[in-house]
């Protein structure tokens, strides 16, 4: 699925330059659940850019789903990110002005989904993660888990190989960041591969595979033989559709 | 992204922020407004300057000395012979007159008026469309019999006779007495307003009273396409006939109304580039918001960006946006102008002609200004970078 040798990225802002990444190898099966942890600074921000094809490294290969994507173009790069790729923030990201069932839609835009099968996938999507009867809401009409949730759907509507989760729980209190961690558990479940950047060691747990970054390296690869199971706690809004999600 | 789409999403950001678009776009709505109003007000006026042409006459010429190229007047640049002359060679001059005139005190039995006096022959009545409102004109017996006759308008027989009855009554021009025998109604032309007191007499003998001298010639023929060509026939047997080769000129009516047609043309062009001015300013006013827009919305670029948006997408997103946010204001604008061109044809009585091809390049001015002044915020939100675009609050 990924494969990255001696991935390197440099920059040059000051005097000095920064190697915000050096030489990482690193593989991810098709499946797996990766965390990757590390303090401010370790380059795991950079990582992600760089794995969501936000950025281009500065030395290395990075092969993501049989495709050499250091050598692709800016709008070869968009359609990457449109097709294979799903990013979850910690801030959320979604449009204001939108409804969920609109936000959710926004990534099938930009590869020509005719309108109707945007409309199913969406509402498909959103019921998915249990908020088949938010579809209509503004984000600011729902709560900080609910609009992480709607994220998410919006991330796995377009069928990405990969789903890019930032710090997603970051700011999201406890109760509502494990019901986002038991969506994405499920997914794996499913079949999604994760990669998952956190700085919570109670949230990295729910990986399979834990990676530690220090100053631009990875110091440490973890194995985590058997990975905490957020339990999908009951949704008071919307509890049929969380049962479909928890009976799979 | 589809196009449909952009127009939502930019008519949603429209509607969310009322008060701040209509702002915006306040210049564009005030320049089209403008350039419509003045359009129409322009062509309203040309209307109504052209149909009092054609009221006078499209089909009447007269014919000068052009004194630029005689040194000194002689007198007999023109004879009375010339008139006979020149209707029997140019047959299509249905009518010809000489016209003299002078200013000269007119005594009437109530008092005495400076007033123009014109020598002229019985065509007059004719070419220049003189609408009695009673008795005659002179006919031509009157002329050649040197019949002491003579034509007032209207408004100086009221001031010659006060309210008795002109006909009949006696003017005295130059201690010569003439005997009334019409009064021509008051025009209502627009072009005419303001004009002296006027009284005809016939031209032979205005030649006696005053001297032995023929001013210039005033024509008309049957339609006004032979108007000029019958004109230039005039003058060259005029020429020939006293062997003054390039000393005449002519004047016709056509001609005036082309000129007439040009100036209220170029009058139009100015006053619309004034207007079209403020068009300009608005472009600038929107390019400004969309700007704004733009540093707003940086998050929301990244978004999309991450999502899938090549920067060629989000740059038609802007674009589009600046585009709809011009149409609506060309829309308004519209209105106001359409409004407005109605009003003051109705303040002055002129007909407000609004013609479809001003409306269709009054929006798709609006289209271009969008796209002219949307391409500079376009293009910054489309060469944003997507990392720091997605950081920034």
């Amino acid at each position: 699925m990924i494969r990255v040798a001696g991935l390197g990225k440099t920059y040059n802002s000051g005097e000095h330059p920064v190697h915000a990444l050096k030489d990482l190898d690193l593989n991810i099966k098709p499946g797996e659940f990766v965390a990757v942890m590390g303090p401010s600074g370790s380059g795991k921000s950079t990582l992600m850019n760089l794995l969501g094809c936000l950025d281009t490294p500065t030395s290395g290969a990075y092969i993501l789903d049989g495709v050499d994507v250091t050598r692709l173009g800016d709008g070869d790069l968009a359609a990457v990110r449109n097709r294979k790729i799903g990013f979850v923030f910690q801030n959320f990201n979604l449009l204001p002005r939108m409804t969920a069932l609109r936000n959710v839609e926004l990534p099938m835009l930009y590869c020509g989904v005719p309108a109707q099968e945007r409309r199913e996938r969406a509402l498909q999507a959103l019921s998915m993660v249990g908020l088949k009867d938010r579809v209509h809401h503004r984000p600011n009409q729902l709560s900080g888990g609910q609009v992480q949730r709607v994220a998410i759907a919006r991330a796995v509507v377009n069928r990405p190989v990969i789903i890019m989760a930032d710090e997603p729980t970051g700011n999201l209190d406890s109760r509502s960041g494990l019901e986002v961690m038991a969506i994405f558990q499920d997914l794996n479940r499913k079949g999604a591969t994760i990669v998952l950047v956190t700085h919570e060691r109670d949230i990295a747990l729910h990986a399979a595979r834990i990676l530690h970054f220090k100053d631009g390296l990875l110091v440490e690869e973890e194995i985590n033989p058997s990975p905490v199971q957020a339990l999908p706690t009951p949704i008071n809004t919307s509890e049929g559709a969380e049962g479909e999600v928890a009976g799979r | 992204m589809n196009i449909l789409e952009s127009v939502r999403v930019a008519l949603e950001g429209i509607v969310a922020s009322k008060l701040r678009s209509v702002l915006t776009t306040l210049g564009i709505v005030i320049g089209i407004a403008a350039v419509i109003a003045v359009v129409a007000i322009g062509q309203g006026g040309r209307a109504i300057l052209m149909a009092e042409m054609e009221k006078v006459g499209t089909n009447i010429f007269a014919v000068f000395v052009d004194w630029r190229k005689s040194d000194e007047a002689t007198g007999r640049e023109f004879s009375l012979n010339d008139i006979d002359v020149i209707k029997s060679r140019v047959p299509e001059i249905t009518h010809l007159s000489p016209v003299n005139n002078t200013s000269a005190d007119v005594r009437g039995t109530r008092k005495s008026i400076n007033a123009q006096v014109l020598g002229v022959n019985a065509d007059m009545a004719v070419i220049r469309k003189l609408n009695l409102k009673s008795g005659r004109f002179f006919s031509q017996d009157d002329d050649l019999g040197k019949r002491r006759v003579a034509v007032v308008d209207e408004s100086l027989a009221g001031d010659l006779f006060g309210r008795t009855e002109p006909l009949g009554q006696r003017v005295v021009i130059n201690d010569t007495p003439f005997v009334v025998v019409g009064v021509i109604a008051k025009g209502d032309s627009l072009l005419g307003f303001g004009e002296n007191p006027r009284i005809y007499i016939p031209v032979q003998v205005w030649t006696y009273v005053f001297s032995n001298f023929v001013g210039y010639l005033e024509g008309s023929t049957a339609s006004k396409d032979q108007v000029t060509d019958s004109m230039n026939k005039a003058i060259k047997v005029l020429e020939r006939r006293h062997q003054q080769p390039g000393l005449y000129q002519g004047e016709s009516m056509e001609q005036q109304m082309q000129s007439a047609n040009k100036i209220t043309g170029v009058m139009t062009l100015i006053i619309g580039s004034i207007a079209g001015i403020s068009l300009l300013v608005g472009g600038i006013g929107v390019m400004n918001i969309m700007l704004v827009s733009v540093t707003e919305r940086t998050r929301e670029v990244g978004l999309r960006m991450a999502l899938g948006a090549r920067r060629r997408d989000i740059l038609i997103q802007f674009l589009i946006e600046a585009v709809v946010l011009c149409l609506l204001g060309g829309a308004i604008g519209m209105t106001l102008g359409v409004g407005g061109a109605f009003l003051i044809a109705r303040l002055a009585h002129w007909p407000p002609l609004i013609s479809w091809w001003t409306v269709f390049v009054a929006f798709a001015f609006s289209a271009i200004i969008g796209v002219i002044f949307g391409i500079l915020p376009a293009n910054k939100a489309a060469r944003l970078d997507p990392i720091e675009a997605l950081r920034r609050d």
